[in-house]
């Protein structure tokens, strides 16, 4: 067991739950900033931020609603800090005018969910994974960002890296989709050395005031660099839309040329996003699609089904939003099922057969949440798929 | 905190007004009070002896939400009522940068409120300016939470059946350490609680009497209107008599039978100016600053400008250091096992 390096980083194996296994992402990827409103199941996350912040440098505050907490994240971004909330079900909803805005601003920040079961205040102390629609469009308007769904503690360590880096490397917010089992699952984790941790630090610019403009694409690239204050440049940050230079400008041009740059910088680097886990798919005839705790379950089934003689294999997504499209159309044409167990009612089954279009069966199986599947009602599935 | 390690505290240029100026022009109608308020803090920066690139100004959504637009600082124009939330964020995470919020009646106190009183609380080292016309103009003339009871608008075309916010008493509650009332048509007045706003060390609240000539024109002018003025205003003066009237001759009293403050007049009824009470916004307790700032609901009294409070508590950004400057003497690291036995075990017997 290790003390947290110089840097803060708790290198070392540890014993780990998944929400504490994101705050320790969190301070390796340097989020130096936190706000969040307490809600089960994810509350122990700022908790262990709240605890750890004071010996990094870092700032934590609990506000007076998950609207404030959302919004002072991006205040803390805007100030220069990597800046994280931390949420479940019911507060996730109260943050989707932060995630647009965040869309809108550009702002690199991260949002976790520790995802309970719905809707409404549900079931508040038990697992679902039926908030994964409103990661992709819970917020008005067409937007695009990255999601991110991990299924054990070390990957919520190693994701949580990644959802800042990505959040720095795209001026985006990343949305990191756990689960109540995941959050609350503890396994080993292993936290490497700080040089073995790959950190996406923000791109502050280097052009001088007057020359920078704030919403214009980097050379080569679709995303623009930053400033903070105190840097010396006067800057204009809205929600309207907006031109390179961050001034409202209200027209369709304008607009336009504001939304496909939005939409294309995650669209179109889709390959560098897109994170998933393929098994045992060279000989499939089934591909069981899942993802978070689900995965977990599935395996179990995977099992059984091979037993029984189906040659099945897995798809388990790691991001969800860009959603593995490419991959997921390629596999369409070799395999005869999809199978897609998710503890909601058909989420990310609706992306497979929007991809799929017909050419191969899709099987949803669907759960309502507050617990996992049975293992044999996925195995049944596989084996029906084919059978 | 990464602070990219620039010029935060290197030498100050000589600032005039202009150097606030965006060179965007300001766009709000005609005769806007907004116009005013701009112009003044405009003219104060130059003198509150910050770098510009530190000064950063916060708006929510509405007409006054359009200020950062228009000031050649660090500008966000964020969400509507959210602007308080935003701020604390960005102070809390950036503590050496002077932050300004710019919002409106209903921007604050409607959608907002609840950021509101928290960030008033909180005594974040927050300054806001809250432009109170009465009134939803950018929407076109709704009533707000600090319309009249009874206003006619076109959400309450028979009246409004409720009662409205009074800005300063409802900070002074929330424990604004900071409360301050002035009006768009009294340049100098604005230009001197301005100035005392960006001395202060606190949640700040000033709230600017602003007239919206299209939507609820004259709002104001039972104050403004030059006839019943003198009578009308009551301008506070921090360490002299509370005075007014065309002779300042009227004066607040403080009763101490029926605790509530009372008009009088010099020379009437035995009353001398030593019965009057003397304004002093430095008192911690907030229950006379209060009692001035509900006058302006009161029929037969006048409507107090100036500072209500201005007291120096340690802010919530200091509180801060030295709760993380505690923690650090406490604990030296952090190692895995310190935190599991740090608190919520228990063995059983």
């Amino acid at each position: 067991m290790s003390n947290a390096n110089s840097s803060g980083t708790l290198t070392g194996s540890h014993y780990l739950d998944g929400d504490h296994a994101c705050s320790e992402g969190a301070i390796a990827a340097g989020c130096r900033f936190a706000a969040g409103y307490p809600i089960t199941p994810s509350t122990e996350v700022v908790e262990r931020l709240a605890q750890r912040f004071p010996f990094v440098g870092g700032r934590f505050l609990q506000f007076e609603d998950e609207l404030a907490a959302s919004i002072a994240l991006l205040g803390g971004a805007w100030g220069g800090a990597k800046a994280c909330t931390v949420t479940s079900g019911p507060g996730f909803s109260l943050m989707m005018e932060h995630i647009g805005l965040a869309a809108i601003t550009e702002t690199p920040c991260v949002f976790f969910n520790v995802q309970r079961a719905g809707p409404s205040t549900g079931l508040p102390t038990q697992p679902a994974q039926g908030d994964m629609m409103q990661a992709r469009f819970g917020s008005h308007g067409d937007y695009r960002l990255i999601a991110l769904c991990p299924n054990s503690p070390q990957e919520c360590f190693d994701l949580t890296v990644d959802a800042f880096n990505m959040a720095e490397e795209f001026r985006v917010p990343v949305l990191v989709m756990l689960d109540e089992v995941v959050g609350h699952m503890t396994e080993k984790v292993v936290i490497p050395d700080d040089a073995e941790i790959k950190v996406t630090e923000r791109r502050w610019t280097k052009k001088p005031p007057g020359e920078f403009k704030l919403f214009a694409p980097a050379e080569g690239s679709l995303v623009p660099e930053m400033v903070k204050p105190g840097d010396g440049y006067r800057i204009h940050v809205t929600g309207l839309t907006h031109d390179e230079r961050g001034y409202p400008k209200m027209t369709v041009p304008e607009h336009e040329k504001m939304q496909m740059r939005l939409w294309n910088k995650i669209v179109l680097n889709a390959d560098k996003i897109v994170k998933y886990e393929a098994k045992d798919l060279d000989d499939a005839e089934v591909v069981v699609v899942s993802y978070g705790i689900t995965s977990r379950i599935a395996e179990r089934a995977m099992q059984q089904a091979r037993a029984q003689g189906v040659k099945v294999g897995s798809f388990r997504l790691i991001t969800a939003w860009p959603f593995p499209e490419k991959e997921i159309l390629q596999l369409s044409k070799k395999v005869k099922a999809f199978v897609v167990p998710e503890l909601n009612l058909g989420q990310m089954v609706l992306e497979v057969q929007r991809i799929v279009e017909g050419r191969t069966k899709v099987v949803p199986v669907p759960h309502v949440g507050g617990t996992v599947h049975d293992p044999q009602v996925i195995t049944n599935a596989i084996v029906g798929a084919v059978r | 905190m990464s602070t990219n390690g620039q010029n935060v505290n290197t030498a100050l240029p000589t600032y005039t007004k202009k150097d606030f100026e965006s060179g965007v022009d300001p766009r709000w109608c005609p005769g806007c009070g907004d116009y005013s308020i701009i112009n003044q803090v405009q003219r104060a920066l130059p003198a509150v002896g910050v770098k510009r690139e530190n000064i950063v100004f916060i708006s929510g959504i509405g007409c006054s939400s359009r200020f950062p637009y228009y000031m050649n600082n660090y500008g966000m124009h964020t969400l509507h009522g959210r602007a308080p939330s935003f701020a604390s964020g960005l102070k809390v995470s950036r503590p050496e940068l002077q932050v300004w919020i710019v919002t409106g009646d209903g921007d604050a106190l409607a959608i907002g409120g609840n950021h509101f009183i928290h960030a008033m609380r909180r005594n974040l080292d927050l300054k806001m300016l809250l432009f109170n016309n009465r009134i939803y103009g950018l929407t076109k003339g709704q009533v707000s939470p600090t319309s009249e009871l009874g206003k006619k608008t076109k959400t309450t075309p028979h009246g409004s059946p409720d009662y409205p916010f009074n800005p300063p008493a409802l900070a002074l509650g929330a424990g604004a350490t900071f409360v301050a009332r002035t009006i768009d048509v009294e340049g100098a007045h604005m230009g001197g609680v301005l100035k005392a706003a960006a001395e202060h060390k606190g949640s700040t609240l000033v709230e600017v009497f602003q007239n919206c000539p299209v939507f609820n024109d004259g709002a104001y002018e039972f104050l403004t209107d030059k006839a019943v003025k003198a009578d009308a205003l009551l301008r506070m003066e921090q360490g002299k008599p509370l005075v007014f009237g065309k002779d300042g001759k009227k004066g607040i009293r403080f009763n101490p039978q029926s605790a509530e403050l009372e008009v009088v007049t010099i020379g009437e009824n035995g009353v001398t100016e030593k019965d009057i009470l003397v304004h002093d916004a430095k008192r911690e307790d907030p229950t006379i600053a209060f009692m001035l700032a509900n006058l302006s609901m009161k029929p037969g009294f006048p409507t107090p400008i100036g500072v209500f409070r201005d007291v120096r508590m340690p802010t919530c950004e200091e509180l801060t250091w030295q709760i993380i400057d505690g923690a650090k003497a406490k604990k030296p690291d952090a190692s895995l096992e310190k935190l599991l036995a740090g608190g919520d075990t228990w063995t059983i017997g």
